[in-house]
Formats: C-alpha cells, sequence, structure tokens
C-alpha cells in the first residue's frame, strides 16, 4: 500500500529530512509552512449521469475522480417498529400527517441505516480486495457514517430511503498515500449530489419532480437566515473530511508529501465534520460564518518511517529479532548492542510509540477553529457546482 | 490551497453541443437522472417555399432528395396581417383547441415547434396523435420544426427559470428567428410570423420582444368567419377572468387525492382503482368493478361520484359501513330532475340540489325500512380520476336551459348540452351561435371539470345537422361508437388489385396464383345468407362418399391472398376492426371491390377461397378433418327463404338440393351434440326494419323469423371455427388468435335467480352451462310461451361477453367457450368483415405450410394489441348496430299508435320497465305516466311488486304480461324522440 512505499532516499538523506522537519519552524523540502496545503485542482459535475461527482488533482500529480449515485429503496421493516402505519398516514387526517413527518415533540423521526451508503475505493494496480483497498474505504465510509447524521439525510419516509452508491477511483498511480485525496473528492462529490425533489407526501411511495433543476442538493449551500439552525439541523452540517496529519518531533505538519511521511514520528488519519455553528454572536465576531468543529475518528496510519528500509541485515533488524523469539536475542547479544547504537547523520527508524502531549497537540490543532480544517472546508465550499 | 474549474469554453464544440437533464421515475419505482446530449445543428430547413438558402443545405435522404417544403409562398393573410402569416401555436393552443386547427377554412401554414410537440406529447396522447395525423396531411400544411436541435433557436435553461417559462421562451425565440429568417429571404411579401397563445404573461413578454403574437380569440376575431369558430375555443381561456370574477365560494366537490397518495393505497390495498359505470337507470349511481372484491362497488351521490364520467379510470374508497346502501331500486333521471337548472347560476352553493336532495332522502329512507331484512350494499366514494376517457360527444341542446335573449343577437350565451349517451352528464357550454344551434346534434367536448362547477364544462366542435334526419342520426350513432366512417384513403385503395373488377382467377393453372391450391370448381358448392348479402363469405358442399361417409365442405373467401401483412390496407382493417352494419348502411372493413367482389364468393364464378374439408359418418362424427386453399365455382347463392323452399319443395331432386338435404340432416345431428355437451342457446330481442325500397323510410317492425337453413349455416360455421382453432393452437401454442366466453361469475345471477324462485318457484342452476342450459330449458310458462324467451333474453345480459385473444396469454381451461361450450374456438368463417378472421387464415395458411409465417401474426405482443382493439371494435359494432335499429323502429312508430303485448323485465319503486317483443323495445313507464294525479305506490322489493293506489289501482309484477300502447313522442325540452309506453291494462 502507498503508506508502506519505500521513497529512494538514503539513510543520510532521511536523516537530513528529519532534522530539518524537526526544527522550529520545520523546513519542509518545498518550503511549505507546517499547515499549508499543495494547491490542488478540483471540479465537480464531471459525470452528467451521476448525482453527483467531483474531480480533485493535487499538485504531486495524483488524481481522483468519485461519483455518486442515488437509487430509491424500500425499507425493510424491523422487528420491533411499527407496522401498521400506512393506514394512519394515508387515509387520516391531513394534520396527523404533518406532525408524523415533522419533528414531534422535538423528535426527529428520521432513522438511518449504515447499509444505505455503498463505498468502493479503487486504486490502479491493485485488487479490490487488497487491505490496503478495503482500509482506505473503511476509513472513508467510517467517517462518514460515524454520528448517524449522514444516513438520516437518505430518509425518504418510513417506507423508503435513498441508497447512495460512492463510487471512488484514483486514476492516477498511487505516487502518495491517496487517503486525503480521495477523501477531499468524496466530499467534493457529495455537495455537488443533489436528489430528485420529493412530490409525495408522508409514507406515500415516493414520487418526485421530473425537473432536474429543482432537484435539492444533499448538502444543502445556503442556510436561510433566520432559519433556527441547531446541531441537529441537516442543513448546517458538511460531509465529513479525513485529513493526513503527521509529527516529527514536536512538529505537526499538514499535507505531508511522500518524503515527509517516510521521517514521520507518527501519521494519524483525522476525520472531521464542520457543523455551522448556531452561536450569532461567535458569527459576528469573527466575522465569517463561524463553524464547529466535530472529531468523527481518529486512526494511526503506519508511516514507511516505521518500516525497516531495505538493505538491513536481519541481525540489525528488531522486527525481525523479535519475530524469532527470544532465543535469538539471547545468541546474538551484540548484535542488541549495535541496534541501540545512534550514528548522528544516519536515519534510523524511530521507535516507541507517539508521545501522547503530541497526539493531544495534533487534535487540538485540527480542532482549531479558523484553523487548517477550517481553511479546506472554506476552499472546496468555493468550488462552484456547475 | 487553490482550485479552479476547468471551463467548458475551452471546448471547441461546445457551442454545438448541449445536453438535456431530467428524472425519470420508472413503473418500478426506480428514479433515474437522465441525461440527453444535444448536438445542434444549422441545415435544419425551415421548410417555406420562400427559402432558397434552407433549400440548398436541407438534409437530403439515401437518394439525395429533399423532403419537399411544406410551407406556402402566399400564405393566406387576415385582417392585421395582410401580407399573409404562419402560425407558430403553443402547446396550451393545442391543448384547448384542437378542433380548431382541424378547421378546413382556416388554420393552415402552422408550424408546429418540436418543443411543444414534445409537450403535447407528455401532456395528451390523443391530441399528439391528432396534431401528428395534421402534419401529415398535405392540404393543411403543418410543419414540425425541429427548434431544439437547430443553433439559433435552441434555448438553454437559465438559472432559477421553469421548464414552462423556458418553453415559452423557447417558442418565442423561434418566432423571432423565422421573422428574421424570413426577412433576409428578399422575398416581395414576407409573411408574418404570429405565435399563438393564450398565457397572458407570454403574450406580453412576446409584445416586448417585438414579435406578432395573438391570443386564440383575438385571432379568430380576425378571420373572416371568426364567429363560429370562436365558439371552439373552450372556456378555459377566459378563466382567469372568470375567476376573478367569481366570489371565492367552497368547492361543490371534495380534492383528488394526489397521484402518490393514490397508488400508495392501491399498492396497499386501502384503496381501489377502477372503470367508473354509472347506471343507466339512475344517473346518481354507479358502480366499480375492482379486482379486490368479487362483486362490484356501489358509488352514490354526487359528492361521491365526484366528477366522475363514465368511462374514467378511477380510484374509489370505501365508505364505512354505516353508509352502506342498497342498489337503488327508484328510477332517476338527470333531465328529469335538473331539467329547470339555470346554467349561468352556478354557483348556488352546494353540489346536491333541492331536488336531489329530496330524491336522495326518500331513497335513504326506504333503504333504513328495509336494512334489517336485505343485506346493503358496500359503497364507496371517488377519492381521484388515474385517467380521464373522455372523448367526443354527441348531444343537443337542452332548450330549457337557453334564455330568451340568447335566441336571438350573437352575444355569448351558457347553455346545457345533454349528450346522447344518458350516462354523461350535461357538459355546460359557452357558445354564440345558439340560435342557430338549437334543434341540431352537435358534436362537444368536455375541456375541464372544476371542484367549483356542478356540470363539466366544454366547448362546440361542430354540428351534425338537424335533429331526427338520417344523415344526423347515422353520423351521431357512428361517432357516439367510434366507428371509422370515413372513405378509405389513396394509400389503402393503392393496395388493391390493378385490374379492378376484371380480375380473374388465372386460367392458367401453372401461374403463381394456382400455387398449391386444390382444384375444387367441379364440387357443387352454393352460399346460403340473408337476401341482399353481397359480401359472401362462405360456402359449402357435401357429397357422398365410396365408404359410405359424407365428404363436407366450407369454402371461406380467401381474403388473406388480397390483403398481405404490413401494408396499408391491412392496418386500415385491423384498426377498423369489423365492418359495422346499420339498418341502412354498411361501413365496410375492406373496400367494396374486394368485399363484394373479388373476395366474395359470388355464384357462377371462379374465386379463390379457404378449404375445410371433413370426412363425417353418417351421425356426424368427424372421421378426419383437412385444410387447403382452393379455386371454388359456386353453383348458386340462395337466401336463407330460397334454401327453405327448395330443401321443402320434394319435386326437387338434382344433385344441389339434395346435398343441401343432406347437411341439413347433419346439422341437426351436430346442433342435438352441441346441445348435449351443455352449449346455450341464449336469446336477444332481435327484429328487423323493413324499408320502403326507394325513399329507404322505414315503413314496418318484423321480429327476425328462425329458419332451419340459418341454424344449417351456423352448425358448419361453428365445426369449421372450431376445427380451424384446434389446427392454429397446435401450430402456434402460444401465439394463435382465438376466442373464448368466459363462464359468468354466480353471483352475475343472483338477481335474477332470486326473482325466479320468487316470482315462479324456478330454479335456476348456474354451476356450469350445461346445468344453466337445462334449468333454462325448464323455466317455461305453459300458459306463456314468450317466458322462455323472456328468461333467456334476461340470463343472456347475466353473461360476460365473449372475447378474442392470444393463446399464449391464458392457461387452456381458460379457452373454453361457455355459450357454446367447446373447449377452444376461434373465428374464421368470416373474414371479410372481421379481422380476426383474416388474422386466423394467416395463421392456418402457415400451419399448413401455404406460407411462410408472418412476423405479425407470430408476435404476442401484436397480437394481443390487435385483440384488444378488435374487441372494443366488435362490441361498439353490436351496439352501434342495435342503437341503429332502435332508431328506426322509433321512426317507423312514428305517428302510429298500437297497442301489443309487452312483459315486465324490472321493476322500480317508481316505475317499471316494459320490454315489447314485437319491436324489440323496452321502455320505462314511470308512475306518473300511469296516471293523473300520480297515484301513490308501495313496492314490494321482495315480491318485485309494485301495487299503486289513489288514482289508478294496478298492481305490477316482475314477468308479467301486460298491454302497452306504443307511441312516440318527442320531448320538447330535449328535442329527443323516443317510444313512449302506455299501460292499457295488465294481464
Amino acid at each position: 500500500m502507498a503508506s508502506s512505499q519505500h521513497v529512494l532516499l538514503s539513510p543520510a538523506e532521511l536523516a537530513y529530512l528529519h532534522a530539518s522537519l524537526s526544527l522550529t519552524p520545520p523546513i519542509r523540502p518545498d518550503g511549505r509552512t507546517p499547515t499549508q496545503f499543495r494547491p490542488l485542482a478540483a471540479e465537480t459535475g464531471i459525470l452528467p449521469g451521476a448525482n453527483g461527482s467531483a474531480r480533485i488533482c493535487f499538485a504531486d500529480g495524483t488524481e481522483a475522480i468519485v461519483g455518486v449515485k442515488a437509487e430509491v429503496e424500500r425499507t425493510a421493516q424491523r422487528a420491533g417498529e411499527e407496522t401498521i402505519f400506512t393506514e394512519g398516514n394515508l387515509l387520516g387526517d391531513e394534520d396527523e400527517d404533518v406532525e408524523d413527518g415533522e419533528a414531534k415533540e422535538g423528535e426527529d423521526k428520521r432513522r438511518g441505516y449504515s447499509s444505505w451508503v455503498e463505498m468502493t475505493v479503487e486504486i490502479p494496480g491493485l485488487r479490490d480486495d487488497d487491505s490496503g483497498t478495503a482500509f482506505l474505504a473503511a476509513m472513508l465510509s467510517e467517517a462518514l457514517l460515524a454520528d448517524g447524521e449522514f444516513v438520516k439525510r437518505l430518509w425518504i419516509n418510513r417506507r423508503f430511503h435513498w441508497k447512495l452508491y460512492i463510487d471512488i477511483i484514483l486514476i492516477s498511480p498511487p505516487l502518495s498515500y491517496p487517503l486525503p485525496l480521495l477523501s477531499l473528492t468524496t466530499h467534493l462529490a457529495l455537495l455537488s449530489t443533489r436528489l430528485p425533489r420529493l412530490k409525495s407526501e408522508g409514507d406515500e411511495d415516493p414520487f418526485f419532480d421530473d425537473d432536474w433543476a429543482a432537484a435539492p442538493y444533499l448538502f444543502p449551500r445556503t442556510i436561510t437566515a433566520g432559519a433556527k439552525s441547531t446541531a441537529a439541523d441537516p442543513t448546517a452540517s458538511r460531509p465529513p473530511i479525513t485529513l493526513l496529519v503527521m509529527a516529527v518531533g514536536n512538529n505537526i505538519i499538514f499535507d505531508p508529501s511522500k518524503e515527509e511521511l517516510a521521517v514521520a514520528d507518527v501519521a494519524l488519519a483525522v476525520s472531521v465534520t464542520g457543523t455551522t455553528s448556531h452561536a450569532e454572536d461567535t458569527v459576528q465576531a469573527e466575522g465569517k460564518v463561524g463553524r464547529d468543529l466535530r472529531l468523527l475518528s481518529i486512526r494511526t496510519i503506519d508511516p514507511p518511517s516505521r518500516l525497516t528500509p531495505p538493505g538491513v541485515a536481519n541481525a540489525a533488524n528488531a522486527a525481525y529479532g523479535t519475530a524469532n523469539g527470544a532465543a535469538a536475542q539471547q545468541k546474538m547479544p551484540e548484535a542488541r548492542t549495535a541496534e541501540t547504537e545512534v550514528v548522528e547523520g544516519v536515519w534510523r527508524a524511530p521507535r516507541g510509540g507517539a508521545k501522547r502531549i503530541v497526539l493531544g497537540a495534533l487534535v487540538q490543532k485540527v480542532l482549531e477553529r479558523g484553523g487548517v480544517v477550517d481553511e479546506v472546508l472554506d476552499a472546496l465550499e468555493g468550488v462552484d457546482l456547475g | 490551497m487553490a482550485s479552479l474549474k476547468r471551463s467548458l469554453d475551452s471546448d471547441p464544440f461546445a457551442a454545438n453541443i448541449s445536453s438535456k437533464v431530467y428524472v425519470r421515475s420508472t413503473k418500478s419505482g426506480k428514479v433515474q437522472k437522465i441525461v440527453r446530449e444535444v448536438y445542434l445543428r444549422q441545415d435544419i430547413p425551415c421548410s417555406s417555399r420562400l427559402c432558397q438558402r434552407c433549400l440548398s443545405t436541407a438534409p437530403r435522404d439515401a437518394a439525395g432528395r429533399a423532403t419537399p417544403f411544406v410551407l406556402s409562398e402566399t400564405p393566406a393573410g387576415t385582417s392585421v396581417f395582410p401580407q399573409g402569416h404562419y402560425l407558430v401555436p403553443d402547446t396550451n393552443a393545442f391543448l384547448t383547441s384542437m378542433d380548431l386547427f382541424e378547421q378546413s377554412s382556416a388554420f393552415y401554414d402552422v408550424i408546429v415547434l418540436q418543443v411543444v410537440l414534445e409537450e403535447l406529447r407528455n401532456r395528451s396522447l390523443p391530441l399528439y396523435n391528432r396534431l401528428i395525423g395534421l402534419t401529415k396531411s398535405e392540404d393543411k400544411r403543418f410543419y414540425v420544426f425541429f427548434n431544439e436541435f437547430r443553433l439559433e433557436t435552441h434555448v438553454a435553461r437559465r438559472e432559477g427559470e421553469s421548464v414552462n417559462d423556458r418553453n415559452d421562451r423557447a417558442v418565442r425565440e423561434a418566432v423571432a428567428w423565422y421573422s428574421q429568417h424570413l426577412a433576409r429571404t428578399g422575398a416581395k411579401k414576407v409573411p408574418a410570423v404570429v405565435m399563438l397563445s393564450n398565457d397572458r404573461d407570454n403574450l406580453r413578454k412576446a409584445k416586448q420582444e417585438g414579435i406578432h403574437a395573438c391570443s386564440l380569440s383575438e385571432y379568430v376575431r380576425q378571420l373572416k368567419d371568426g364567429d363560429t369558430l370562436l365558439d371552439m375555443i373552450p372556456e378555459t381561456e377566459d378563466q382567469e377572468t372568470i375567476i376573478k370574477e367569481k366570489r371565492p365560494g367552497d368547492p361543490l366537490y371534495p380534492e383528488y387525492f394526489s397521484m402518490s397518495r393514490m397508488m400508495t393505497g392501491v399498492k396497499n390495498g386501502l384503496l381501489h382503482q377502477g372503470i367508473f359505470n354509472v347506471s343507466p337507470y339512475n344517473y346518481l349511481e354507479g358502480s366499480i368493478r375492482v379486482p379486490g372484491f368479487p362483486k362490484p362497488l356501489l358509488i352514490l351521490g354526487r359528492e361521491n361520484i365526484n366528477r366522475a364520467i363514465d368511462g374514467d379510470l378511477v380510484v374509489v374508497e370505501v365508505l364505512p359501513k354505516d353508509q352502506w346502501k342498497e342498489p337503488s331500486t327508484q328510477v332517476i333521471e338527470e333531465d328529469t330532475i335538473t331539467k329547470n337548472e339555470n346554467p349561468d347560476a352556478e354557483e348556488t352553493g352546494d353540489s346536491v340540489s333541492e331536488k336531489e336532495r329530496k330524491a336522495l332522502q326518500e331513497e335513504v329512507r326506504r333503504t333504513h325500512s328495509k336494512m334489517t331484512e336485505r343485506h346493503a350494499q358496500p359503497t364507496a366514494k371517488v377519492v381521484g380520476v388515474v385517467k380521464r376517457n373522455w372523448r367526443q360527444y354527441v348531444g343537443h341542446i337542452d332548450q330549457s336551459s337557453v334564455s330568451q335573449s340568447a335566441q336571438q343577437g350573437r352575444k355569448q350565451d351558457t347553455v346545457f348540452v345533454i349528450p346522447m349517451d344518458r350516462k354523461i352528464p350535461k357538459i355546460r357550454l359557452r357558445t354564440r351561435q345558439v340560435a342557430e344551434l338549437i334543434g341540431k346534434r352537435i358534436l362537444v367536448t368536455i375541456d375541464a371539470w372544476d371542484r367549483s362547477s356542478r356540470h363539466p364544462i366544454g366547448h362546440f366542435v361542430r354540428s351534425l345537422g338537424e335533429l331526427e334526419t338520417k344523415a344526423a342520426e347515422t353520423e351521431a350513432l357512428l361517432l357516439e361508437y367510434d366507428v371509422q366512417y370515413r372513405p378509405f384513403p389513396k394509400t389503402v385503395l393503392n393496395c388493391l388489385p390493378k385490374e379492378g373488377h376484371d380480375w380473374r382467377v388465372p386460367e392458367s393453372t401453372d401461374d403463381p396464383g394456382w400455387r398449391d391450391r386444390e382444384d375444387l370448381r367441379d364440387l357443387l358448392i352454393c352460399s346460403i345468407d340473408p337476401i341482399g348479402c353481397q359480401d359472401i363469405d362462405d360456402a359449402l358442399h357435401s357429397r357422398p362418399l365410396p365408404n359410405g361417409n359424407i365428404e363436407v365442405g366450407v369454402h371461406i373467401a380467401d381474403v388473406s391472398h388480397f390483403v398481405k401483412p404490413n401494408t396499408a390496407m391491412d392496418a386500415e382493417a385491423s384498426i377498423r376492426g369489423t365492418t359495422v352494419y346499420l339498418v341502412d348502411k354498411r361501413i365496410d372493413m375492406l373496400p367494396m371491390l374486394l368485399g363484394t367482389d373479388l373476395c366474395s364468393l359470388k355464384p357462377y364464378v371462379e374465386r379463390y377461397a379457404f378449404s375445410v374439408l371433413w370426412e363425417l359418418t353418417p351421425d356426424a362424427d368427424v372421421v378426419n378433418v383437412r385444410f387447403t386453399k382452393s379455386v371454388i365455382k359456386s353453383r348458386e347463392a340462395f337466401s336463407y327463404e330460397q334454401a327453405q323452399l327448395r330443401v321443402d319443395d320434394h319435386s326437387q331432386q338434382d344433385d344441389l338440393t339434395k346435398s343441401i338435404r343432406t347437411l341439413l340432416a347433419l346439422s341437426r345431428k351436430l346442433k342435438q351434440k352441441r346441445l348435449d355437451a351443455g352449449a346455450l342457446s341464449l336469446s336477444s330481442p332481435e327484429v328487423k326494419v323493413q324499408m320502403e325500397s326507394e325513399t329507404s323510410d322505414p315503413i314496418d317492425v318484423k321480429t327476425k323469423e328462425l329458419l332451419d337453413t340459418m341454424s344449417l349455416v351456423e352448425e358448419f360455421m361453428l365445426l369449421a371455427n372450431i376445427s380451424v382453432a384446434r389446427k392454429i393452437y397446435e401450430a402456434f401454442p402460444q401465439t394463435a388468435i382465438l376466442r373464448r366466453h368466459g363462464a359468468p361469475p354466480k353471483t352475475n345471477f343472483d338477481e335474477l335467480t332470486n326473482q325466479l324462485r320468487v316470482k315462479r318457484g324456478l330454479d335456476l342452476s348456474v354451476e356450469s352451462s350445461r346445468a344453466l342450459a337445462d334449468s333454462l330449458d325448464a323455466c317455461v310458462d305453459p300458459n306463456e310461451p314468450f317466458f322462455n324467451t323472456l328468461v333467456r333474453i334476461m340470463a343472456t345480459r347475466c353473461m360476460m361477453a365473449a372475447e378474442y385473444f392470444c393463446s399464449g396469454t391464458q392457461a387452456y381451461p381458460e379457452f373454453r367457450h361457455y355459450g357454446l361450450a367447446s373447449e377452444i374456438y376461434t373465428h374464421f368463417t368470416s373474414p371479410i368483415r372481421r379481422y380476426a378472421d383474416l388474422v386466423a387464415h394467416r395463421q392456418l395458411a402457415a400451419a399448413i405450410g401455404y406460407e411462410a409465417v408472418d412476423p405479425s401474426v407470430r408476435s404476442r405482443g401484436r397480437l394481443e394489441a390487435v385483440c384488444r382493439n378488435i374487441n372494443v371494435r366488435h362490441r361498439n359494432a353490436q351496439l352501434a348496430g342495435r342503437a341503429s335499429i332502435a332508431y328506426y323502429v322509433g321512426q317507423a312508430l312514428r305517428g302510429k299508435a298500437t297497442e301489443e303485448d309487452g312483459f315486465v323485465l324490472k321493476v322500480f319503486s317508481n316505475g317499471f320497465v316494459v320490454l315489447v317483443p314485437r319491436f324489440g323495445i323496452e321502455s320505462l313507464i314511470r308512475l306518473r305516466d300511469l296516471a293523473d294525479p300520480e297515484p301513490a305506490a308501495t313496492y314490494d322489493a321482495e315480491t318485485y311488486t309494485l301495487t299503486t293506489s289513489g288514482s289508478r289501482e294496478v298492481t305490477v309484477e316482475l314477468f308479467q304480461k301486460v298491454r302497452v300502447r306504443v307511441t312516440d313522442q318527442k320531448d320538447e325540452t330535449t328535442g329527443k324522440r323516443g317510444v313512449k309506453m302506455e299501460l292499457v291494462s295488465v294481464y
């Protein structure tokens, strides 16, 4: 998988890279600031037949397209739910309908299941059941499904829902770890996704407007002023994004390039979602739409730095040693000592876990208001959904 | 982080490519986003004969010819556009006033825009088909301009623009382009391009953009005969003003459910969908047969009927049990109850008028008193209409609805039109020509039925002529039963053999026409038909065989030789489906040349035939059967009477007569076998109108006589049909065209069984056709020979209708013909007058290897479509025939008063129906017809007895024989002549 791809850098080069990234402020090979993203090109609506689609091209040449297709599906009745509801709704009074459809006593009747979203990831040159691909798909859908708010959007009525097929294709060779690219593209595709406008009411068989121009966005763009937007208000939230953040020493670096990743102490995939802030005063205070960022999931990624580089003798390989058991260690005490020796200017894979304090700072940095995530979300928001 | 979007402008062909995006919902519930790419071109011609430029670039076909241009170089002018003009109507203009465009006096040189055509197709398929018909007719000069595909006129939808606004803009854009384009032709008189629209907003915008635009009525006023055409512009045009004028009163009818709500309800079985039928006796009572229940549901009262019109496909909701009712025992006729309604004063509040309400109250009282004894029937109310089945209706203006002032002057007035079909409600009509139209048969269409209007609103289409003139009444009949009566088009006539009447069977047997044909010219073949029959379908022969058996042949006109599949003639015949026989007129399925000459098995000439040849034992058992194409020469064409005389005359001992006698003997045995198997002999009152030979005015009415020779022909035709059905089913198990007669559901007979048991102590068993046949035989009244026929007539009305079907659509046991008690049946013997027979001929020819199977007789889908059509046509033809007889019976009785015997068919609480077998007519006698003042009456529903007291005391029972005076009567208010019966005495 991409994350474990070896960069063809010598131990000396790696050591140099590591050293320059550990400086305060860090010096990145391409001269970016730690929070700066590489430029990217994005467009939406590239697949006319899909409900929503996007293409993003990173500066390193990796490019992904995502298509979102929606299908109406009958919701399977689950045991324990009230099953006889059609009578009341179909033939009963109109006002009863309204009550049922809207939040009754503030309770959201909509309910969603994660099976309503099917996500496939395709990486060129890899089988679709490759563990890396499966892991990527799991991470991306996990972010989407984590809080259960997303699938609620797919609820049509108690008998029907939209089934969403999200097809994510990396169309360039996997030059770097593609997670951020795929996530951003998916985010953009979901932003541009529109579902046909529902014309029927209540629990009737759904009936849709045949005018595509009238189809509303799955994530409506404009928040109508004055409408009360609570945290649960579906119009305010945005699809999640998953960012790759790494730390070298105490420096936190966003959007690492392949080379930077090769010397990372820690690499995390952090999924966040932005909800427009409901506190009016914050909006005014910051002069722009305030966003509440919510952390959805964190996963550690094995950075290639933790893998043994090629050309290391088994004797010097810690991983090999542990695998062979204590007996081997006993036999070669000199090998153990050789390993612990640190030579200045020669790269050695970092050992041991990430420091708690670094992890904490990392998450803090991601969730910072007006920080990197805000910037990314704003940029994606700014892409024209033609 | 920066983002950029690739702009489409970088694509050099972007200007030529556009796309159209919409959402399609499929029947199975799928919802798809559909994207269609549109490639814009510049070579779509304007099709004006003025234009040279388009002519040079117009696309050419494979032979290098361009389609000739349609629009005239000198189009007609109007008072506003003296230079001549082309019309560009918008969708609404077609939707509301298609009749106008079909006028021959105006509306020439019309540009039909693609956007309009497509919208029309989505809104109304019948109107679309009519428009397509117009574009095909050469003299009307309608041209379909594909504006969406032409670069200059293609219009992309703007942000936030509705589809309708976009389409309107497309129309305006096209008009503007046409004007500019024509101006550049350099013609001396450049015709104006005029947009026709009733949409004010559209008209306003057109004015702003500086293009010619008129509303329909503005335009029609510019024409010479504008006033007459003005009536054909429907109500809806002025709707905006009307709505403003109207005070916002409560709507009279409940609102319909949304389509999705209805469909969900139907799927869940909570609502029911079916065809709405109105009771012929009570216009406020309808019934609907739904798949969910064995018996039809009742729909009572205006509000529950909720604007449904007979034949509409509606969705109903069952009412709670406390609102269940019995079907009405009362006759309620719309013209009497709502006679004095004022068509202008519509908003009197409730949909149920005072009188109607009174009638309903009586109804309720009656049902309530008996609720315990007889079970009420479930009732339902209409909650929505899935599909309207509105067509053009023939009717006449209700004179009582005409105000005095309207009699003179050309002011627009609102009147009621009473449709000829009693089941259709009165139609409100606005017209300027009341004075001319009174006393005429007129054709109207229904435009709309708003919630706020008690009656549907329609507009005038055309006048058929004076009431009670033969031409008008005949045309009315044909229109009412949707019979295609226009002359055959040229394309059809082109399919006829070039030799015309001089066509002969080729002399040389080497001719390709003789291929695989048997030479049966030496056989003693004759035909037996009604007097004056010209289209002789069938002929017969018999001859003894050396082994003691008898060879019998049935020879049917070989129509399939002349009418080949996939020709214009075949298409026309399949649409007509059947020949329609009216009293004085025959509307042919096939052109005269074929029907009465080349195909007809005329005597003394050689004709192609399709023969069925059996070897029968003297006991009429079939030993074997074979089918062959043949050439025959009929020796004689007998009428039934002539044949009967010849058979009865024992001095006649020639071979031909002997052969007829043999056939007669065999036919009796065949009939007996059929009856033993349980065939029913049913009955319907059939009469024949005798006409004066020169003026063809009806002078007398006679019931049809039954002769042995009729049954002779009938038996052998049945035998031929059954034999052919077996053969084609064997050859084409999936696609054979067959005819079935379903066993009637037992419940159909409930009423009759009960009536017979109560009144006569007779028992009708309906388990099988055999049981029914036997019990019908037992239904005799020793004192009244007609009683048996009466019961048979009533039993026939309980039956299902026989229908054509394609064998793959039913399981074998369902093939059964109930009435004939045959396992399998088809129609083979009358190909000149029935299309089904023609198909059977083709299939049989393929089955015996005479010719290759044509795809049209092998495709199940096409055959099913053919069956559906001919089933409808067949029924309509029957109804039209009966209506024609009824009309002529009325005319024959005109000015005469006769006393006749009649029988009581049906008893209501305020009247009863009497059938007079001599004239084959039935009529209602109301209580108030019995005496003046109206006698009081008690109706005993248990014994079907109506006892009057007071001014006249009689007791009328079901099945009773009565003496009635039959006169004709013209109802002054309705202008309708009808048979009127008065009760003279009760036997």
